[in-house]
């Protein structure tokens, strides 16, 4: 099965925080990362993902009437916006769910875990 | 149908539709091949006899049926795979269905996946591992047949879109997943104990599909102590249902239940099936779920079972075991105690036992103003034809 793991946090928790601060997180989570990395390449060697640039600094386009409508993004109120994304191929959903687990924003934001169509 | 084709059927269903499960890798083609092999088999049987085997027959009936549906399939991608895996089941009629790989216990642990729904869940369990017809289903859970048919047709389609596996979990999740399947169990039960609408107070239909899976899932885990435990408090709650409905249909408490109405075979088989938990020496919420309900059988001091309880509310925490153990605690002779274990429970909105028993308390200490308020509050919060009707008498006695 291909899997979308959609990697959720709340992107305001990084505003206006100093570059050390911004370090010492990251330093902080590193052996979490590394555990992912480690597990997700066993599970998936061919795993990829990606991780996107602030939701604040989106476009949001509709085409209405004919009309292209640009606006800023994030274009909901939710907290939480996507940070990122991986794609994988793994055996099952609880294989899934297990390495959306070890994805350091599913302590402080949340995994959201879905499959691809495949047709 | 006949009795014994219908329970022919129901004890085959999982065996055929768990093996081609595990071969075709998807639920619903396995059912509609195993669907085919039993139509086939209510036209032959009746006329030819039940052959030797009626697993062997049924799966290698399923078997080729599948074959050849595949065969004339033009689009299946993995077509050869799958008629090569197919061709690898036993294809003899007569053979020994323990030739067969037992697929169950892998049928029932992807019914009761914990990304299903829990209607789902209960609706798949009954359909795919009790072999219950769709119109059963729906009629045991007061739905009408059509939204039965839809929450299976979902659930199947989810086990498909989101790789929800067919096998028995490893062993790093059993620990999660052996309680999800013994709750199910446990919802069909208290479905049918505990009817919450309607004018029937037991569906006993339900109360034996519950006991009848519970002992299946004993055969296929021997070493699992809570679900003897579960499958002992089935059959020790099970062995009071006549005695808990009065003449009229009126629920009647434990403390004034004719124990001359309890069924003393199925008293003893939940003694024994405790004691084989028992002996596994890894107790569990079901076990002193169970050991309470021995208790109450056997007729132990009230004292011994609100200290079960107490031993239960440690290891399961939730507000339900709470409430009871207040209960237990009232029945025990501290009325005042249980009322102030009552009244530290949170989380029981809308629970009509709550304000029930409550009410019970309040009138055993004769303070019956409190008592009818809360009576009242119960009966705003039940449907069910017998149980309003055993508050409402209530409530006309502490009025009165």
């Amino acid at each position: 099965m291909k899997y979308a793991l959609l990697v959720y946090s709340d992107q305001s928790d990084w505003d206006g925080i100093s570059e050390e601060e911004a370090a010492e997180r990251r330093a902080e989570s590193m052996p979490r990362w590394i555990t992912l990395f480690e597990e997700m390449g066993k599970a998936d060697p061919d795993v990829g993902g990606k991780e996107l640039v602030a939701a604040s600094e989106a476009k949001v386009v509709r085409v209405v009437d004919g009309e292209t409508v640009i606006t800023d993004g994030p274009f909901a109120e939710t907290k939480e916006q996507i940070g990122g994304l991986f794609l994988t191929t793994l055996p099952d959903l609880d294989e899934a769910i297990r390495i959306a687990s070890l994805v350091p924003a599913a302590e402080y934001g949340s995994l959201e875990v879905r499959p691809i169509v495949e047709r | 149908m006949t009795v014994s084709l219908e329970a022919t059927f129901r004890e085959e269903w999982p065996r055929a539709v768990g093996i081609l499960t595990r071969v075709l890798g998807d639920l619903a083609l396995a059912e509609d091949a195993v669907q085919d092999a039993f139509a086939t088999a209510l036209e032959r049987w009746p006329r030819d006899g039940v052959p030797r085997s009626p697993g062997a027959w049924i799966v290698a009936t399923a078997r080729n049926g599948a074959i050849d549906r595949i065969r004339r399939e033009k689009t299946f991608a993995r077509k050869a795979e799958l008629l090569a895996r197919l061709e690898d089941i036993p294809a003899d009629e007569d053979a020994d269905v323990s030739a067969i790989p037992d697929e169950r216990l892998a049928l029932l642990f992807t019914c009761c996946h914990p990304a299903l729904a829990v209607d789902a869940r209960i609706a798949l369990t009954l359909r795919e591992v009790a072999g219950l017809q769709t119109p059963e289903i729906a009629r045991a859970f007061l739905v009408t047949e059509p939204t039965l048919a839809q929450r299976l047709v979902r659930a199947k389609r989810r086990l498909r879109e989101t790789g929800i596996p067919f096998r028995v979990p490893p062993d790093h999740l059993l620990p999660d997943r052996v309680p999800d399947v013994l709750r199910v169990l446990y919802l069909v039960f208290n479905e049918g104990y505990a009817a919450s609408a309607g004018e029937s107070l037991v569906r006993h239909d339900l109360c034996a599909e519950a006991i009848r899976l519970a002992k299946l899932v004993c055969v296929l885990m021997p070493d699992e102590p809570e679900a003897f435990g579960l499958l002992a408090l089935l059959l020790l709650q099970d062995a009071r249902r006549d005695a808990r409905v009065g003449p009229d249909g009126e629920l009647v408490l434990l403390a004034d239940q004719d124990r001359r109405l309890w069924d003393g075979d199925s008293i003893d088989e939940g003694l024994r099936v405790l004691r084989r938990a028992e002996a596994l020496r890894r107790p569990g919420p079901y076990q002193l779920q169970a050991a309470i309900a021995a208790g109450h059988a056997e007729g132990a001091p009230p004292g011994h079972i609100a200290a079960t309880y107490a031993a239960l509310e440690q290891l399961d925490p939730t507000p339900i075991v709470r409430l009871n153990r207040a209960v237990a605690v009232a029945l025990a002779g501290d009325v005042e105690d249980g009322l102030a274990l009552i009244d530290g429970i949170e989380g029981l909105d809308g629970y009509p036992y709550l304000p029930a028993a409550r009410a019970d308390f309040l009138r055993r200490l004769g303070r019956n103003e409190e008592a009818a308020e809360s009576y009242r509050e119960a009966l705003a919060l039940t449907d069910n034809a017998p149980e309003r009707r055993f508050l409402e008498r209530r409530l006309r006695e502490v009025t009165g």
